[in-house]
């Protein structure tokens, strides 16, 4: 009996040694220095690249239609040791790699065949999507891919590009990664109202699923530089991109959704034609929509409370009430007009609903809402709609004066 | 050596619970692959933004079912279902019954075993076969419930806390891309759509029928009832904390196309500035946790059912299970059929502890009756 116990032992414990091997290793594991990192990717209309028409003539390709040219940007084992130790002054801390095919999937393994260390894209910031392709393809299937993905992080943040968005993955100062300077300047929306709350891909998703109209913001570029522009609008019956809002229908739109963290608005008096800063503390919306019977109408009342930044004005002091009332009613003037502005974009011109107005009456009155949702964008363009701006000048700095 | 009879014997007498325990073994056991599919599968059904007061709703439905079960075994102290309901129904009945359950806890095991392996070979292990994923983990609940209930329930109660903190942390880190528009109007539509997803989400909460075997096992078993009330109501508020966050931040349209939305949940946010950027990995760590505390209950529901019916050791049977729940979850050809293994199970729920149980509580305290008048 005790015997045989101790043949169990002896067993047992050779059997935890073996046990002990294998939790050294790790299954089907890759090392990260024999991979690439992905940290963005742009999407273009195709348009093959010279490198791949050269694999073309020399007998490279496959049956494929030229429609999509994906660009993507790597951080590649051998610059991310390249700049680190030699500081990399001259260096460039990215590659770029373009495919050009019809499906996502097949451009990102066909990379596979181009280099050692294939793509991973766990790692992806940002996407920028051109207005040509975003123009001709629906977004729902040109994200498709990525969503499904398990690499593929849904906080990837969606851009449009006006022009060739492969242009914006560019930069020409040494050790900067575009896509990386791409999703940190979205962090600068507390400075300006030029700029859209974060849409990760995601958001985009939950926006492409409910088929109502959205903005992406726009990305420009010049010479390896580049500059948020606008917004493209993306309509959701087709989910493809129909036009442009530019920099100041976008401040438009801003005070009307009211999710703006901070920016300025720049006016000019009427009787001095001297210019006038408010500053933008905080601000606030509210879209109230009326239904009577079958006519839907909207009433925006925005609040704001900021600072004089700002002022040419010789005549008049700040510390007089007078004064900065003036100067609070030639702002209000110029919001008035931006969301004019923009109103008016949006219902004569595009004909969409961007702003939020459908998502408030669907809060507010669901039941009309399930009616008029399926061409709300087109009941959207009749809508009449209302608004009022207050904007509080709570102080002016540290100059003031009394004249 | 012992006898098997003895043995047998001796698990019942000494191995007891507390309440807290018996508590902390019915959060596990709920808290399972729902957590991960809940807000989608709810959505599907609602279709607004009130998916949350059809969770509380299913909840509350789980908890009247619970009820029903801890009074149906408190009529018969130190008896699992197995036991008392040959008693109730007459020895083929319920013995058939008795089969049923075992059954029922074999594929739910299988289930379990399976989403763990699908999530994980998707997110976490790509490439590892099913099989490496499924059998250590299949060996670790050996190991425990070889131990009998108390060792099961002084495990369950390290891991609940982890799991809790872990989860709260995590799903209220995703405040970042909450949008409360996501989540009204409340009730727009009326309470048609509520009603409508309550089925889906009370199945969510299947976990309680547990105590038709451990009040058999608990020190105080009058104090079933709090244990099995509690039990529900912590996975209530972590279903409606789970439902809430995702809602808000996918909206109802957007949550309808994604496969595991609480995953997706934990991967839409990164935080700078801390330790961590990403938190996938500490989602899916309690959620493994969670799934094996799930798994362990029914292999261990299942080998006592087998060892009780056939007055053997149970020791044999814990063995021959293992396969038997590894080929069941094994019969899904694809993502689509263990959902639909999901689904069976829950159906044969509310057949078997939704309807059973009362049915069996009416027909005992009618025989109960019958016998005191004939005293």
């Amino acid at each position: 009996m005790k015997q045989t116990s101790n043949h169990v032992q002896f067993l047992l414990v050779l059997l935890s040694v073996f046990l002990l091997a294998p939790l050294a290793g790790c299954w089907s594991s890759h090392e990260i220095e024999e991979r690439s990192l992905g940290v963005g990717v742009a999407l273009d209309k195709g348009k093959e690249s010279m490198i791949e028409k050269e694999f073309d003539e020399q007998g490279g390709g496959y049956a494929r239609k030229n429609l999509i040219t994906s660009t993507y940007q790597l951080i590649t084992p051998q610059v991310a040791s390249s700049t680190t130790k030699q500081g990399g002054p001259q260096q460039k801390s990215y590659v770029n790699v373009s495919e050009t095919g019809d499906s996502a999937f097949q451009m990102l393994r066909e990379l596979s065949l181009r280099s050692d260390t294939p793509l991973t894209s766990p790692h992806m910031k940002v996407m920028v999507i051109g207005e040509a392709l975003a123009r001709s393809y629906s977004l729902e299937q040109l994200v498709d891919q990525s969503l499904r993905d398990n690499d593929f992080r849904p906080s990837c943040l969606m851009f449009i590009s006006k022009g060739r968005a492969s242009d914006t993955l560019e930069s020409k100062t040494a050790g900067e990664i575009p896509a990386f300077r791409l999703s940190t300047m979205v962090e600068n929306a507390y400075r300006t109202t030029r700029i859209l709350p974060p849409m990760s891909l995601i958001k985009l998703e939950s926006q492409i699923q409910s088929r109502s109209s959205f903005l992406l913001q726009n990305v420009v570029s010049a010479n390896g530089e580049i500059k948020f522009a606008g917004a493209g609008i993306i309509k959701g019956k087709t989910n493809k991109m129909i036009g442009f809002l530019n920099e100041e229908e976008l401040d438009g739109l801003t005070w009307i959704t009211g999710k703006g963290k901070g920016g300025l608005v720049k006016s000019f008096d009427k009787n001095t034609g001297q210019l006038i800063v408010y500053e933008i503390e905080s601000m606030k919306s509210h879209i109230q929509p009326h239904v009577k019977g079958n006519n839907i109408s909207f009433d925006v009342h925005i609040e704001s409370v900021g600072r004089l930044s700002e002022s040419w004005m010789t005549s008049g002091g700040t510390f007089n009430n007078q004064f900065l009332q003036n100067a609070q009613k030639t702002s209000e003037k110029k919001v008035k007009h931006l969301v004019r502005n923009v109103l008016e974009k949006m219902q004569k011109e595009y004909q969409v609903d961007v702003a939020g107005f459908g998502n408030r009456l669907r809060i507010r009155h669901p039941r009309v809402w399930m009616r008029v949702k399926e061409n709300w964008d087109q009941t959207f363009s009749g809508v009449p709609i209302n608004y009022d701006v207050k904007l509080m000048i709570k102080d002016y700095g540290a100059s003031g004066s009394t004249k | 050596m012992m006898k098997g009879s003895e043995l047998w014997v001796m698990i019942n007498s000494n191995d007891r619970i507390t309440t807290p325990q018996a508590t902390v073994v019915v959060i596990n056991f709920i808290l399972g692959t729902g957590i991960l599919t809940l807000p989608r599968t709810v959505a599907e059904q609602v279709k607004t933004p009130d998916v949350w007061l059809s969770v509380i709703l299913g909840g509350i439905i789980a908890m009247i079912a619970g009820v029903i079960m801890v009074k149906l075994s408190q009529h018969f102290p130190e008896k699992t279902f197995y036991q008392y309901s040959q008693e109730i129904v007459g020895k083929w009945m319920g013995k058939l019954f008795s089969f049923f359950i075992i059954g029922y806890f074999l594929v739910l095991g299988g289930f379990h075993a399976r989403s763990l392996a699908e999530v994980t070979g998707y997110l976490l292990l790509e490439g590892t076969p099913k099989w490496a994923i499924i059998m250590p983990f299949m060996w670790a609940s050996l190991y425990l419930i070889r131990g009998g209930i108390n060792p099961i329930a002084r495990l369950f109660e390290i891991i609940l806390p982890i799991t809790v903190i872990l989860f709260l942390l995590v799903a209220f880190m995703s405040i970042k891309i909450f949008e409360v528009d996501n989540l009204r109007p409340v009730l727009g539509s009326g309470v048609t759509p509520v009603l409508k997803g309550i089925k889906t989400t009370a199945l969510a909460f299947t976990g309680p029928e547990i105590m038709l075997i451990i009040l058999a096992f608990m020190k105080e078993p009058h104090k079933a009832g709090k244990a099995v009330l509690v039990g529900i109501t912590i996975p209530l508020f972590i279903y409606v904390i789970t439902v809430v966050m995702v809602i808000g931040a996918f909206s109802v349209d957007g949550v309808v196309t994604r496969t595991w939305p609480t995953l997706d949940l934990i991967r839409s946010y990164e935080l700078t500035g801390l330790i961590f950027e990403r938190f996938d990995s500490l989602l899916l760590v309690v959620w493994i946790m969670q799934m094996f505390t799930s798994f362990t209950v029914n292999h261990y529901a299942a080998s006592l059912g087998l060892s009780q019916l056939f007055q053997k050791n149970i020791h044999p049977f814990m063995y021959g299970v293992l396969p038997v729940i590894y080929l069941i979850s094994m019969i899904p050809k694809n993502i689509n059929d263990v959902f639909k293994v999901g689904d069976m199970v829950g159906n044969a729920a509310l057949v078997l502890f939704g309807f059973l149980p009362l049915l069996l509580l009416i027909i005992s305290k009618v025989k109960g009756r019958k016998y005191e008048t004939n005293l």
